[in-house]
């Protein structure tokens, strides 16, 4: 019944569309503007609705419980909160030193051919598919990092700490190798805007390399803030890289970095092909949370460019 | 002291420069050494293309099925971001002074970085509630055609199963389509006054001079968002993998389709060498192909 309206309401927006670009071109064009406001609502509407029973029935507990028991019904998000929190805050604290670094590096001491050629580079990786990363944590990140943990570890006495390539370190390492190139471009974007005299400026009254960077640094902080979010945006919603090198640990909640874990949204691609029940609605609850999470930091980017960008 | 600092500023910065590119490239050769060292023992390259995945037995294999899917849907997903996201920028670029403009743009840019899983849910979830009627309609006249066009019309068109490759070049459009809509709306705004007066003033209609004349104005940079859409469309996993499913075999389009990245996503969570193997070799057929799509992009971006 709601797929028919659903199906009647799609085409006479069509139909709309088309008549009025004929009649009133201005009016169609606004309604075309408005396709993206309409997926938005109908995305979270829908996530909503489906999700509605999960909320219903658990309440706050889905996101305070650990449990993930079928047989019982019993459901909760929390590994998944946590793991999707841990995760990010390591990405984050592995890319934007690095990230910063590269796109100072690049703009300030490569000169200009080398330049061009660096920063193609680094686009072409920050557009390379993330499941093809997520091969290279699975087989040689992963192994690098145990190896190098467990040799950390017994040489200060303490023995096998890391005892699976998989965990939830081997996840945020990975997430910050994915997100350092986006965070750089961001930064060089805002970098290559900086004006001529602030810089002859900058230079004019003495200061030292280092001292020029960390000023146009701040000059850019916009972007270099709107670029962290927008990062920590896509950390928190990378999906198969994740699920190939998290563990796939939904039961035990754990914040031990060096335990295999889960996140939300590696949860719900492992999860939802086999779920059935309130299973479903838990995980469209928790791609609810997603969406939204995900919303909340890209405006929080967006507009920090925004403000401070131009 | 100041000198000092400078130093150890500057050489931090350039270590971590360095620390920064060092995993990336690593990425790159490693999946290109152990890929094509995969596909020498999985049976040479024509094999690798065209063949269906290995089995935990086999010797040989490719993603030949793999590539159809992802090839169509690709395709297909492109010309649905292109359709959608074109029109949505021209309107953002066009006429960004109005209030709904501004709002749109907004979500548009939000919608850039979406969790793409959460696209394929959204679309998956969209077809469950209107499949049995899209089935009423959609039966009948696949009917029709294959028997005017005879049996291999039923690979394309038939009854939608709830996993098929539609649905997941729908995800995959609209994960596209923000891209699109950003970098038009860039372009048209950035048209010089005079240029868009000329334009208006040799067309006959708002219409045309917005879409026909202006679009010329802009079409290398279009063409380039295209591109870069497309190549990020190609490799895409997560809205494929709750919409198209994931099939080893050459399939009807309209149940469960594979794809290039599913493979290698399930493939490389498989305990069998020579699966994990498949996935590395389909790994550097993906970069090839993202990565030739790139320099064209790039090629063509060079002029704007």
């Amino acid at each position: 019944m709601l797929g028919l309206a659903l199906i009647i309401f799609g085409l006479s927006y069509l139909a709309a569309v088309a008549t009025l670009l004929a009649l009133r071109f201005r009016v169609g064009m606004r309604l075309v503007g408005a396709v993206p406001l309409v997926l938005l609502t109908l995305m979270l509407g829908l996530f909503g609705l489906y999700a509605a029973p999960a909320f219903a029935k658990y309440g706050p507990g889905l996101v305070v419980s650990a449990e993930w028991n079928p047989p019982r019904e019993a459901y909760g998000l929390l590994p998944a909160l946590l793991g999707t929190l841990l995760t990010s805050a390591v990405a984050i604290a592995i890319a934007v030193p690095l990230a910063l670094s590269a796109a100072v590096a690049l703009n300030e001491f490569l000169p200009g051919l080398l330049r061009e050629v660096v920063g193609s580079l680094m686009d072409l990786t920050a557009a390379m598919p993330t499941v093809i990363y997520g091969l290279w944590g699975l087989f040689t990140l992963g192994p690098f990092l145990q190896r190098l943990i467990n040799g950390v570890s017994s040489l200060l006495g303490l023995g096998v700490r890391m005892e699976a390539p998989v965990s939830l370190l081997t996840a945020g390492v990975l997430l910050g190798v994915v997100i350092t190139p986006y965070i750089a471009a961001i930064v060089r974007e805002g970098y290559a805007l900086i004006p001529k005299a602030i810089e002859e400026a900058i230079y004019a009254v003495g200061a030292t390399r280092l001292e020029a960077v960390l000023l146009k640094l701040r000059y850019v902080r916009g972007y270099v803030l709107g670029g962290l979010f927008l990062g920590l945006g896509r950390a928190m919603g990378e999906t198969v890289a994740v699920a190939m090198v998290v563990g796939g640990n939904y039961v035990h909640p754990t914040l031990n970095l060096l335990s295999p874990g889960i996140t939300i949204s590696s949860l719900i691609a492992l999860q939802f092909p086999e779920s059935s029940g309130y299973a479903i609605s838990v995980l469209f609850a928790a791609a609810f949370l997603l969406a939204a999470v995900g919303l909340g930091l890209n405006a929080m980017g967006v507009y920090l460019i925004r403000r401070w960008g131009t | 002291m100041r000198r000092l600092l400078n130093l150890v500023g500057i050489g931090l910065i350039t270590v971590l420069a360095v620390v920064a590119v060092v995993p990336v490239v690593s990425v790159v050769v490693d999946i290109y050494m152990k890929g094509i060292a995969a596909i020498g023992r999985l049976g040479g390259l024509w094999t690798f293309l065209t063949d269906i995945p290995p089995s935990p037995t086999a010797t040989a294999g490719g993603v030949g099925s793999q590539l159809v899917g992802s090839l169509f849907m690709t395709a297909l997903g492109a010309a649905v971001g292109v359709l959608i996201g074109f029109p949505v920028g021209v309107y953002i670029g066009e006429y960004r002074r109005e209030a709904l403009a501004h709002l749109s743009r907004g979500v548009v840019q939000t919608l850039v970085e979406f969790p793409t899983l959460a696209v394929g849910l959204f679309v998956v979830s969209l077809f469950g509630l209107m499949r049995t009627e899209v089935n009423q309609i959609a039966a009948p006249v696949s009917e029709r055609l294959a028997a005017a066009l005879g049996d291999w019309v039923t690979y394309f068109v038939g009854e939608l199963g709830p996993y098929n490759a539609y649905i997941g070049a729908a995800a995959l459009g609209l994960v596209m389509m923000p891209y699109v809509a950003l970098f038009t709306a860039s372009s048209y705004a950035s048209i010089v006054q005079p240029l868009r007066e000329a334009a208006y003033s040799i067309s006959s209609s708002e219409f045309g001079a917005v879409f026909v004349v202006l679009r010329k104005v802009v079409w290398r940079a279009v063409l380039t968002s295209f591109l870069l859409g497309t190549a990020k469309i190609a490799g895409e996993t997560a809205p494929l993998l709750l919409t198209a499913f994931g099939n080893r075999y050459y399939a009807p389009f309209t149940g469960q389709t594979g794809a290039v990245s599913l493979w290698i996503y399930s493939a490389a969570l498989q305990p069998y060498q020579v699966q994990v193997d498949s996935a590395y070799g389909a790994a550097a057929v993906l970069l090839t192909v993202v990565l030739a799509i790139f320099i064209v992009a790039k090629a063509v971006g060079r002029h704007v």
